[in-house]
């Protein structure tokens, strides 16, 4: 029985891949359980002997050394403490409760093949049917999924589309379902009893410190953020206030700061006793449906050939007459090679272009080399936009060398992030007007005072708001997130020619955001090969909002122009992801030599190859549960590389450390900082991080920890082929990979990849002084299930 | 042959893959990983709670040796167990369970490679 909403389930699988009564836990985030009283326990609350904790995700048992007996303990500490080895138990034999995803079948038994059989048979769309009823109504029953309206779902999304009202009547609810999902993520991350530590910032405004409790895993916490913070205690009258993110937890802290949108009446003399509130944000989702809208209604938000050509219609190809550059680089930038020239020529002619940049490509420089000839064609200004503000700062820093006059366009609860391109931002840009000076001294008034009169700040909005109109129409180069496009101080402003990086990580409205400004032009430049958006709501995602529109116009025809000479990855490095993922047309701009890393002494099992796969057999994948996504071997080998790493003079920047479960991060970052040989502080500089994370980014070396695959199926991380590409090309001068072989290898795309390291010679086992080829046997690979 | 057949599960309904399922298998990962995390973060002292394995137990039951606690199977269909114990606790008094492990279960045959293990000394 589940202990909170009082329902029995069984322990048996039915058609699914865990007991009903798991499925159950799992969907409905309930933790404790009692067992029923004609069990062969009777009826027994499940908890820890020692500490009394009943959640059944962390109990496990241990048995007695010599005796037959066991004990149910937690994990974390009980099973842990150290007295455990004098009172007799066997503490290494801690076994998790919950083996793949059913209760031990001797704890809770399991109905007979008989019972089973007969039984009605519940799909898993069914149990998650239900699930979702409960959460309204917690009486319906399985009768009730047979009523109407319980099960709509969305529209899928075409290849084509008739008409833009086609396209609005698919992708709004889609939308919409993204922002229902993420409306009640937020609401439900309520989190009281937090203590706070206030301080003041450089620009003297209030901030407050504050640590969370793990928040539900689907929920990131991103700079800019909104947070209220409610006092609820008797020392001072009761308050509330709103602020943005300015800190999340990182390496150095699991603190989240927020910088208060106004100080007056904080309770800064208070610590305890505080309540924070998730704030949730319609704005992206509004300017999603309002562009969705624009592209159906208003004739003038694009080129008729561009509105076709997105729907996927015939369209003769037609060819701008211009007059092309004689010199294809851009100043201040580096020279471009064939590829690029190619891409940048095709680009500058064509109303609707695709850029393919796999990694290392120089997709920024490339990208920054159209705009320079864009505007210096046009003459009228460019907007440039990507999904991820890092991007944009990336690109606006390039495009800024080219000697063009550049705005950033920040969002408003961004503006204190800093960020190498600050001084580019507008509202920074506006600081340093001299020309204005009645609004540089109200400015300053504002700074000392916190505060303007009504009159004065009526006054200065409107000087501001003139100001802010007069640099955005002076600018050759607009640049902002695809989000950011939807800002209001660019309604009145059209954009002819329109740029969009790392394309393929925006979702198709989103797209639609800088799209509907006007374009006559437009060039997405990115990568199906590399990461698609992030889609949180599965409905959604599952009706093809997960794809983006550069991967449509893919399917549809339009051949992109590859960017072909990589400079990133030791030639021998880019050789698998080359072969595997682009048909091995990538070339190295980059020699062994440039990528050797010289006076770094490390024993490579091939010196003239930085890579080789250690093979790792961990005790939790004996094991057999759950427990597997945190993989202590793994986490030992991974700490030992890195410390061989920094002794022979690496410094912690050069390395990145790639896993793909959050559990397995923060346990390396622990694990490397206590058991670590070296200081500390060295380990925590160290990035560890998801390949999500990692993607437009290089490090000098990658080291990877696996974890280990599922042994049913192929979910998430070892299973897209994308993210695979993306961990594989991070790196420039040395890539390793740690994880087993018998299990990696049953999946198609990694069976491939350990075959390439053990051709190589690189697939090894044994200590770091002393590497040996491993003779490890691999699994036949398994059909790919998606 | 590329497919792992269990020959336990073959007569049991089989799973199905699906989409919902899959949501599933990784939300039980998360499940999983954070709520490890979470206890690992918490750095909670383990209470002072007696846990040392009974006497009483010692000298009983428990001090049988592997082939003792082997029990014949009820019905022919059933497979072989042993009989363990599982302490638990009411409040503050002990309980003790009988519990019936499956012999090809890890618990089980742990016992068994440990005597073993004695007898070959
Ligand atoms: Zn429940
Ligand atoms: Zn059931
Ligand atoms: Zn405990």
């Amino acid at each position: 029985m589940c202990n909170i909403c009082k329902k029995w389930f069984c322990n048996g699988r039915g058609n699914t891949s865990g007991s009903h009564i798991v499925n159950h836990l799992v969907r409905a985030k309930h933790k404790e359980v009692t067992l029923h009283k004609d069990g062969s326990l009777g009826e027994t609350v499940l908890e820890c002997y020692s500490c009394g904790v009943r959640n059944v995700f962390v109990l496990g048992f241990i048995p007695a050394k010599a005796d037959s007996v066991v004990v149910l303990l937690c994990r974390q500490p009980c099973a842990a403490q150290n007295s455990l080895k004098d009172m007799n138990w066997d503490q290494e034999q801690w076994k998790p409760l919950i083996a793949d995803r059913c209760f031990l079948s001797w704890l809770v038994k399991n109905p007979s093949e008989r019972d089973q059989t007969r039984a009605r048979q519940i799909t898993a769309q069914q149990i998650n049917k239900l699930e979702e009823l409960w959460k309204e109504n917690t009486e319906a029953t399985y009768q009730d999924l047979e009523k109407p309206g319980v099960d709509e779902d969305p529209q899928q999304v075409l290849l084509r589309y008739e008409d833009g009202y086609q396209y609005q009547n698919i992708f709004g609810p889609l939308v919409k379902l993204e922002a229902d999902y993420d409306k009640r993520l937020k609401e439900s991350q309520t989190q009281d009893n937090i203590e706070v530590r206030w301080d003041v910032g450089l620009n003297k405004k209030t901030i407050a410190y504050f640590t969370l409790a793990k928040t539900d895993g689907d929920m990131k916490l991103m700079h800019g953020d909104e947070l209220r913070l409610r006092y609820l205690g008797e020392l001072h009258k009761p308050w509330s206030g709103v602020g943005h993110v300015i800190k999340i937890p990182d390496n150095f802290g699991e603190e989240v700061g927020i910088e208060l949108k106004s100080s007056s009446g904080a309770p800064t003399d208070c610590v305890s006793n505080f309540v924070v509130d998730f704030i949730w944000k319609s704005t992206s989702f509004d300017r999603m449906q309002q562009a969705l809208r624009k592209f159906a209604v208003d004739e003038h938000s694009v080129s008729s050939y561009i509105y076709r050509r997105l729907l996927g219609h015939e369209v003769e190809e037609i060819l701008f007459r211009c007059n092309l550059p004689k010199h294809f680089s851009a100043p201040k930038l580096p020279d471009l090679n064939r590829s690029q020239v190619y891409a940048v020529k095709q680009a500058l002619q064509r109303p609707l272009s695709l850029i393919q940049g796999p990694p290392g490509t120089g997709k920024t420089v490339t990208s920054a080399s159209i705009v320079y000839h864009l505007v210096k064609q046009s003459g009228g200004s460019v907007l440039v936009c990507a999904p991820s503000n890092t991007a944009v700062d990336q690109l606006t820093e390039k495009i800024h060398l080219t000697g063009l006059k550049v705005v950033r366009l920040c969002a408003k609860s961004r503006e204190a992030i800093d960020s190498p391109v600050s001084f580019l931002a507008l509202h920074n840009q506006i600081r340093n007007m001299d020309s204005n000076t009645e609004l540089q001294k109200l400015q300053q008034l504002k700074d000392e005072t916190g505060e303007l009169s009504s009159v004065d700040e009526k006054r200065y909005r409107m000087l501001k708001k003139s100001a802010e109109r007069e640099l955005l129409e002076a600018a050759d180069v607009i640049c902002c997130t695809c989000v950011g496009a939807g800002d209001p101080r660019l309604l009145r402003q059209k954009f002819q020619s329109i740029l969009i990086d790392e394309s393929m990580q925006a979702t198709e409205p989103e797209c639609m955001v800088p799209v509907v400004l006007g374009a006559k032009q437009l060039i997405l430049v990115g990568d199906h090969c590399q990461l698609g958006p992030v889609v949180m709501c599965k409905k959604a995602a599952r009706a093809g909002l997960s794809q983006s529109l550069f991967e449509r116009l893919v399917v549809l025809g339009i051949k992109p122009f590859r960017l072909e000479v990589q400079y990133r990855m030791h030639p021998e490095l880019s050789k698998f992801p080359s072969n595997f993922f682009y048909e091995g047309s990538l070339q190295n701009g980059v020699s062994d030599d440039d990528r050797r890393l010289k006076g770094i002494d490390f024993p490579w099992p091939q010196p003239d190859k930085p890579m080789f796969f250690y093979v790792t057999q961990g005790q939790e994948e004996i094991a057999g549960s759950g427990t597997s996504y945190l993989n202590r071997t793994e986490a030992s080998n991974v700490e030992k590389i890195t410390t061989r790493f920094l002794k022979a003079g690496m410094k912690p920047e050069q390395i990145g450390i790639i896993t793909p479960y959050e559990g397995q991060r923060a346990y390396l970052v622990q694990y490397m900082q206590y058991q670590g040989s070296l200081h500390a502080k060295l380990y925590q500089e160290i990035e560890v991080a998801s390949v999500d994370a990692f993607q437009g980014r290089e490090k000098d070396l990658i080291i990877m920890s696996c974890v280990r695959s599922n042994e049913h199926q192929g979910i998430g991380f070892l299973n897209d082929p994308r993210r695979l590409n993306v961990a594989l090309t991070r790196s420039k001068y040395g890539n390793i990979i740690v994880g087993n072989p018998k299990i990696l290898s049953k999946q198609p795309l990694w069976n491939n990849l350990l075959n390439f390291y053990k051709e190589n010679k690189v697939l090894v086992e044994g200590p770091l002084n002393n590497l040996k080829e491993s003779l490890i046997q691999f699994a036949k690979p398994k059909k790919l299930v998606n | 042959p590329d497919i792992v057949s269990d020959p336990l599960v073959d007569n049991y309904p089989q799973r199905i893959e699906c989409p919902e399922d899959n949501d599933f298998m990784a939300a039980f990962d998360k499940m999983i990983s954070e709520n490890i995390q979470e206890r690992m973060k918490e750095t909670v002292k383990p209470p002072r709670v007696d846990i040392s394995v009974p006497m009483n137990l010692k000298s009983s039951s428990s001090k049988k040796g592997y082939d003792q606690l082997l029990m014949e199977p009820k019905e022919s269909t059933e497979e072989k167990t042993m009989n363990f114990v599982l302490m638990v606790r009411k409040g503050n008094k002990q309980q003790f369970k009988n519990l019936e492990v499956p012999i090809d279960s890890e618990l089980a045959l742990n016992l068994k490679n440990r005597e073993e293990a004695e007898r070959a000394e």
